[in-house]
C-alpha cells in the first residue's frame, strides 16, 4: 500500500462541509455524513458507469444535475441532495423505470430487499402517467442455478460489469438497445459460467435470482448466521440465511471478511450438503457384522471399554488418530489433546498432510514461521505476482480475485508457471492476464523455478547486500546453478531462455513481490524442495523480508493452518512446536496438567503401513475417508480391516465409516461454533446457523465425552472455553484477533538458514529432476480439483451436482483431434495399474500431452494414480499418472 | 375547569309531593310501563338457532381462501398476510407450482383460528385479494384442534362463501399482464 498521505478535498454536502481524499466521487463523500443517494448502477466495487440517472445531484455553479456516481469532489463544490429539483428528476427516472418494471413484487424473491421497491415508496407518487401496455421479453431458459426475470431489470448493467471487471468471466452481456435492452449470456445453450453467484448479489432488483432457492422464503423470515465457508482455504465470510432449521441462502455482503463479499459457487451454491437427506443421524455399532443404529451411551461406552481394553493389552502407541482440517480450530484442539492426553500417543495426523505441510516446513525453515508473511491486501499492493502452480481461479477463486484486482485495477505484472493454456472459456482463466506464462508440465514445476533462479543469478539480480552478508549461500547457489546448462533445462521445461530472464527482471524490479504456491506443486513429488526454491529466490532477490513481499502456500481445506497450529499432525505440538522443543512441553504440560508422550509420532502413512503390520490396533477417524480417498497401492482398505478398534467421527456413511466398528455423527459447519485459520492465518469466527441434525454432536463434544467414560476428564462448557485454553498454551494466540497482522521473518532462523540450513539439501534441491519413466504412456493424468467441488461435501450439495455430478476426461483440443475424440464421446484410459472408460471434455484451457480428472469423481478413476511419499515430509502423493488413451465406439 | 359547587337549598315538600307519597303514584307510574308492555308483547331475544339474525354489510367472520372463476386458486404464496397478521394466525409454505415452471402458490397454507381477532389486516394486506372474510361464524368446536385450518379447508370455506368469482387477474387488468406467469418451456425447480 503507498505510504504518502493522499491528498484531501474539501466539500459542503447538504450544507454539511466534509474533507476527502482527492479523486473520491460525491456519492462515496456523501456516504461519509449520512446522506444516501438513492442508485442503481453504482457499486463500490465496480467503475462508475452513470447509466440509471438516479443518482442526479444538484451541484452549485453547474447549470445542471450532475450523477454522484461519477462526478468527482473538488475543491468547494457545494452539493445539494434534497431540493425540488433533484426530487422531480428522482420522481421522473422512477416513473420512466416502472413504465416497465411489471408489478409483480408479491412474486419476486427480491421483494423486501428491493432497491426499487424502496425508492419508490421514498420518492414517488403513486400514480404513474403511463397508460401504455409493459414491455414483455422472451423467457429464455438460463440456467439450473441462475433465474433470470428480464422483465423486472431495470438495465444498470451491474451484473455485467460485475462478471466483466471483478470476476474476469465475461460471461454476461447486455443485447438490444434502449428499453429493449436485455441481459444474455453467449451461446445457444444455457448459462455455463463459474457460478459465483455475484450476478444474483449485485442486481439491485429481481431481475437475477436464485433458482435454487426460488420462492422460499420473504427476506423478512430469514435468521442470519455470519459464518465461514468451508470450501477452500481462502477463509470467506458467509452469511447464512435460515428460515425455521431450513437452510435457504447463503450471500455475503460487500465489504464483508477476507472475500469482501465476493464468493464462488461452491461459496455461494454449495450449502446444501449439511441438510443433505443421507446425513448420518444417529451413532452406529458393529453388531453381527452389520452396522446398527445405537444410543449415544451405548457407542460412547462401547469406545470407551474397547478404547481401555486395548490400551490395556497393548500400549498407547497401538492407536493412531486422523482427523480432517474441515474441523474447527477447537475439534482439532480436542482430538489432539486427547491422543495425546487420555490415550497418550503422539500418533496422530490430519488432512494439512496432503500438501500444506509441504509449505509449512519450508516457511518454517527458510524464515522461521508457520504462517505468511503477507496478507490479502499485499497481494491486491503487488507490483508483480508469481503464481506457480495454483490452478487459482478453480483452486482458491477467492484468492484469485485479489490477484485478478491487483493486475486489473492496479496493473500489476502476473507471472504465472501453471500446467494451464491461455484460453478463452466458461472459467476465467488466470493465465489470460500474465504478462509471462510458462506453461509447465506437473512435474517439471521444480525445474522451471530452477530456471528462474538461474536467470537472476547469471542476470546480476542478486540483491547486492545479501552477497555481502551471505557470500557462501549465493556462491553454493550460483556454482550450482552453473552446473546446470540452459540447453538441459529448456530441453526438460520446454521453455526458453529469453523468457526466464525476462521474468527474472519483472520480479527484479518489483517493489513488491509476491509469490503463490498451489497445489500443484505442494501435493506433487518434490513440492517441499519447490517452495524452498522458491523462497531462495525470494531471498536472491533481497526480497524476502521487505515489506509487502512473501510467499505464500494455498491451503486445498479450510483449516489445513488451523490443524498444523492446533498441533494435529505427527511432528508438532500445538504452537505449532516440534515435539522435541522442551520449553513447550513444559508450558503444555502445566496448562494440561499431564506430562505429554515423548514417543515419536506417526504419519498417516505409517500409520496405516503399522496398522499392516499389526502394531496399530485401533484408530479414531474424524471426517477423513482414507479408504475413498488414496489409491489402492496405499492398502487404506487392507490396514483398516485388521484394526481391533475402528471408530469414525462422520457427517456421512463414507468408504471408511462403513468400515467401522462405530460411527457417531457429526456436525457439520453450519451446525457448530468455532474457529477457522484461513490460509494467510486468520483465525475467523464460525457460527451456528442450525440445530445439530439429528443426533449428530460437535467432534469436540464426542471426545470431551469419551475422555470422561475413560477416566481422564477433558470438560467444556462450549467452544469459547477450548479458544480460550488454546490462548493459554500458544502464546500470542490471543492477540492475532480477526485480522491480525501477518508475521515478520525470524531473523534469526534466516541467518541460520544462510549460513548452514541451506546447505544439507542444497545439492538435491539445484539440480535438474529428470521425469520419471514409467513406461505407462505418453499423456500425463493429473487429479484435479474443479470450481464446482472440493472436500466431502460438495459432492452432497444439490445445488453444485447440477453444476457438475460426474468425472469426465478433460483434453486438449490438438490431442483430441489427433485421436479422433468428440466432446462427449468415451475413451478409455489405461495404464499398467487398470484402466477405466470416461466420458471426454476438450477443453483449451488443458495443455497438449495432459489430462485432468476431477479428483471428486475419481472413484474407479483413482486406480490410475501413481503413489510416492515425500521422504522429507512423509507427504503422500497420489495426483498423478501417466497413461494412454484410446477411443471407445 | 372551574365549577362552582352550590348546594341547593332544601326545598319544603308541598301538599302534592305529600299526596303522591301517601298514594304510592311512583309505584304506579312504573307498574304502568310494566303493564303496557305485557298487554303489548313483542319479543327482542333471538330464538338462536331457530332464528338468525341480519348481519351488517361490513361482517368480518370466518376467513377463507378465493378461487378464480377458472377454478385456479388466487393465492401467489407471497407471504404478505403472514408478515400483516398481529397474532402471528398465518403460515405459508411458498413454492413453485408443480408442473407450472416459474409460477409461485403457497405449497402450504395454515391458520390457526383459535388466535385470530378477525380484524381483516391479512385481507386487506392480499395482493391478489385471495383472501376473503366470510359471514361465517358458527365455528363453536368441541376440541381446539379443529380451528387450525389447512389451505384446503380454507378454500372450501371460501367455496361455499362465495359463489360468485372474479375473473383471472391478466384479464381484470390487461396492464398487469406479466404477474405470476408460468413457461412451460422451462425445467422445474428441483426440490
Amino acid at each position: 500500500m503507498p505510504d504518502q498521505k493522499p491528498e484531501t478535498v474539501r466539500l459542503t454536502i447538504d450544507g454539511t462541509t466534509v474533507a476527502v481524499p482527492k479523486g473520491t466521487l460525491v456519492i462515496e463523500a456523501a456516504r461519509r455524513v449520512g446522506v444516501m443517494i438513492p442508485h442503481f448502477c453504482y457499486h463500490p466495487k465496480l467503475k462508475p458507469d452513470a447509466n440509471c440517472r438516479m443518482c442526479l445531484v444538484e451541484v452549485e455553479k453547474m447549470p445542471k444535475l450532475q450523477t454522484a456516481c461519477s462526478t468527482p469532489v473538488a475543491e468547494g463544490m457545494a452539493v445539494r441532495t434534497a431540493t425540488t429539483t433533484v426530487d422531480d428528476a428522482h420522481k421522473s427516472v422512477l416513473e420512466f423505470i416502472l413504465a416497465n418494471h411489471p408489478l409483480d413484487c408479491p412474486v419476486c424473491d427480491q421483494g423486501g430487499k428491493c432497491d426499487l421497491q424502496d425508492f419508490s415508496h421514498q420518492y414517488t407518487p403513486t400514480t404513474s402517467r403511463f397508460t401504455e401496455t409493459k414491455r414483455i421479453f422472451q423467457k429464455e431458459y438460463f440456467s439450473p442455478l441462475i433465474e433470470t426475470q428480464m422483465n423486472r431489470c431495470v438495465q444498470c448493467l451491474r451484473c455485467v460489469r460485475y462478471c466483466d471487471e471483478i470476476m474476469d468471466v465475461k460471461a454476461l452481456a447486455p443485447v438490444g438497445r434502449g428499453t429493449m435492452t436485455e441481459i444474455k449470456h453467449f451461446g445457444p445453450h444455457e448459462l455455463d459460467c463459474e457460478f459465483c453467484g455475484g450476478c444474483i448479489q449485485i442486481c439491485p432488483v429481481g431481475a437475477i435470482t436464485s433458482r435454487l432457492s426460488m420462492y422460499e422464503y420473504r427476506p423478512w423470515m430469514l435468521k442470519r448466521a455470519d459464518t465461514i465457508c468451508t470450501f477452500c482455504g481462502d477463509g470467506c465470510r458467509i452469511t447464512v440465511q435460515t428460515k425455521g432449521n431450513e437452510l435457504i441462502e447463503v450471500n455475503s455482503a460487500h465489504g464483508a471478511g477476507r472475500n469482501n463479499g465476493d464468493l464462488c459457487a461452491r461459496g455461494f451454491f454449495g450449502f446444501h450438503a449439511s441438510s443433505d437427506a443421507d446425513r448420518l443421524t444417529h451413532p452406529l455399532i458393529r453388531r453381527e457384522g452389520k452396522l446398527v443404529e445405537a444410543t449415544w451411551e451405548d457407542a460412547l461406552e462401547y469406545v470407551a471399554e474397547q478404547a481401555l481394553r486395548l490400551k490395556l493389552a497393548h500400549s498407547a502407541d497401538a492407536f493412531g488418530g486422523l482427523i480432517t482440517s474441515r474441523c474447527t480450530n477447537e475439534d482439532l484442539y480436542v482430538f489432539q489433546k486427547f491422543m495425546r492426553q487420555v490415550i497418550g500417543t503422539n500418533r496422530i495426523d490430519s488432512s494439512a498432510r496432503y500438501g500444506h505441510l509441504n509449505g509449512v516446513q519450508a516457511l518454517r525453515r527458510v524464515q522461521g514461521t508457520h504462517r505468511w508473511t503477507i496478507a490479502f491486501e499485499d497481494i491486491v499492493a503487488a507490483n508483480a505476482l508469481l503464481l506457480v502452480g495454483t490452478n487459482i481461479t478453480e483452486t482458491s477463486p477467492i484468492t484469485g480475485l485479489k490477484v485478478k484486482e491487483a493486475v486489473k485495477k492496479r496493473q500489476a505484472s502476473l507471472v504465472t508457471m501453471e500446467a494451464l493454456q491461455p484460453a478463452i472459456d466458461t472459467l476465467s482463466n488466470i493465465t489470460n492476464l500474465a504478462l509471462q506464462h510458462f506453461p509447465t508440465h506437473p512435474a517439471q514445476f521444480g525445474n522451471t523455478v530452477l530456471g528462474l533462479t538461474k536467470a537472476v543469478i547469471e542476470g546480476n539480480l542478486v540483491d547486492a547486500t545479501l552477497a555481502q552478508q551471505a557470500p557462501a549461500f549465493v556462491q553454493r547457489l550460483t556454482s550450482a546453478l552453473q552446473g546446470i546448462s540452459w540447453e538441459n533445462l529448456e530441453a526438460v521445461t520446454g521453455q526458453t531462455r529469453t523468457q526466464w530472464t525476462e521474468t527474472a527482471k519483472i520480479l527484479a524490479g518489483a517493489n513488491r513481490l509476491v509469490i503463490l504456491v498451489g497445489n500443484g506443486v505442494l501435493r506433487h513429488p518434490g513440492g517441499d524442495a519447490t517452495v524452498t526454491n522458491l523462497l531462495d529466490l525470494l531471498i536472491l532477490l533481497g526480497k524476502l523480508d521487505k515489506p509487502g513481499c512473501g510467499l505464500g502456500p494455498l491451503a486445498e481445506e479450510n483449516n489445513d493452518q488451523g490443524a498444523v497450529e492446533m498441533g494435529a499432525v505427527a511432528e508438532f505440538f500445538p504452537g505449532p512446536a516440534p515435539l522435541d522443543d522442551q520449553p513447550v512441553r513444559d508450558r503444555i504440560a502445566t496448562v494440561w496438567r499431564e506430562e505429554l508422550p515423548r514417543t515419536p509420532g506417526a504419519s498417516l502413512t505409517e500409520m496405516l503401513a503399522a496398522a499392516n503390520k499389526g502394531s496399530l490396533k485401533a484408530l479414531f477417524v474424524v471426517g477423513e475417508n482414507p479408504v475413498g480417498t488414496l489409491p489402492a497401492e496405499a492398502q487404506a482398505a487392507e490396514a483398516l480391516g485388521k484394526l481391533d478398534l475402528l471408530v469414525c467421527q462422520e457427517l456421512f456413511l463414507t468408504e471408511t465409516a462403513a468400515m467401522a466398528h462405530v460411527v457417531l455423527p457429526a456436525c457439520s459447519y453450519m451446525e457448530k461454533d468455532g474457529t477457522f485459520t484461513n490460509s494467510e492465518g486468520h483465525v475467523q469466527g464460525v457460527r451456528q446457523a442450525i440445530n445439530p441434525v439429528g443426533d449428530s454432536r460437535p467432534d469436540w463434544e464426542m471426545f470431551s465425552a469419551l475422555s470422561v467414560l475413560m477416566g481422564s476428564p477433558l470438560e467444556y462448557g462450549d467452544a469459547r472455553e477450548i479458544l480460550k485454553e488454546i490462548r493459554t498454551v500458544i502464546p500470542g494466540y490471543g492477540l492475532l484477533g480477526p485480522t491480525p497482522t501477518p508475521p515478520k521473518v525470524d531473523q534469526a532462523v534466516l541467518s541460520g538458514y544462510l549460513t548452514q540450513g541451506f546447505a544439507g539439501d542444497a545439492a538435491t534441491r539445484y539440480a535438474v529432476s529428470q521425469p520419471r519413466q514409467t513406461g505407462d504412456g505418453s499423456f500425463t493424468l493429473m487429479f484435479v480439483q474443479t470450481l464446482f467441488h472440493s472436500g466431502k461435501l460438495s459432492t452432497h450439495s444439490k445445488g453444485l451436482l447440477q453444476l457438475q455430478q460426474e468425472g469426465f476426461l478433460s483434453i486438449n483440443p490438438e490431442d483430441a483431434a489427433r485421436l479422433d475424440l468428440a466432446d462427449g464421446g468415451q475413451v478409455k484410459v489405461s495404464n499398467s495399474r487398470g484402466a477405466i472408460t470416461t466420458t471426454v471434455k476438450i477443453r483449451e484451457r488443458v495443455p497438449a500431452g495432459l489430462l485432468w480428472f476431477p479428483e471428486h469423481f475419481d472413484g474407479e478413476a483413482k486406480q490410475l494414480a501413481e503413489w510416492t511419499i515425500d521422504p522429507r515430509t512423509q507427504i503422500p502423493y497420489f495426483k498423478l499418472a501417466h497413461v494412454s488413451l484410446a477411443k471407445v465406439s | 375547569m372551574n365549577v362552582a359547587v352550590t348546594t341547593q337549598p332544601k326545598r319544603k315538600p308541598s301538599f302534592g309531593d305529600w299526596l303522591k307519597t301517601l298514594t304510592f303514584y311512583e309505584l304506579l307510574v312504573g307498574m304502568k310501563a310494566t303493564l303496557t308492555h305485557l298487554l303489548n308483547y313483542k319479543p327482542i331475544t333471538l330464538q338462536y338457532p331457530h332464528e338468525k339474525r341480519l348481519l351488517p354489510d361490513n361482517y368480518r367472520g370466518m376467513l377463507a381462501l378465493l378461487r378464480y372463476d377458472d377454478g385456479t386458486e388466487k393465492c401467489v404464496g407471497c407471504d404478505l398476510c403472514e408478515a400483516a397478521c398481529p397474532s402471528r394466525v398465518i403460515r405459508v409454505v411458498s413454492g413453485e407450482v408443480p408442473g407450472e415452471p416459474t409460477k409461485r402458490y403457497s405449497k402450504e397454507y395454515y391458520m390457526d383460528m383459535t388466535r385470530c381477532l378477525f380484524c381483516g389486516l391479512c385481507v386487506d394486506a392480499c395482493p391478489v385479494d385471495a383472501l376473503g372474510m366470510t359471514r361465517e361464524f358458527e365455528w363453536a368446536v368441541y376440541d381446539k384442534r379443529q380451528l387450525h385450518l389447512n389451505k384446503q379447508q380454507l378454500l372450501a370455506i371460501g367455496d361455499r362463501s362465495f359463489p360468485v368469482r372474479e375473473k383471472r387477474l391478466e384479464l381484470q387488468h390487461p396492464n398487469v399482464a406479466f404477474f405470476n406467469v408460468t413457461f412451460k418451456h422451462l425445467p422445474q425447480k428441483e426440490n
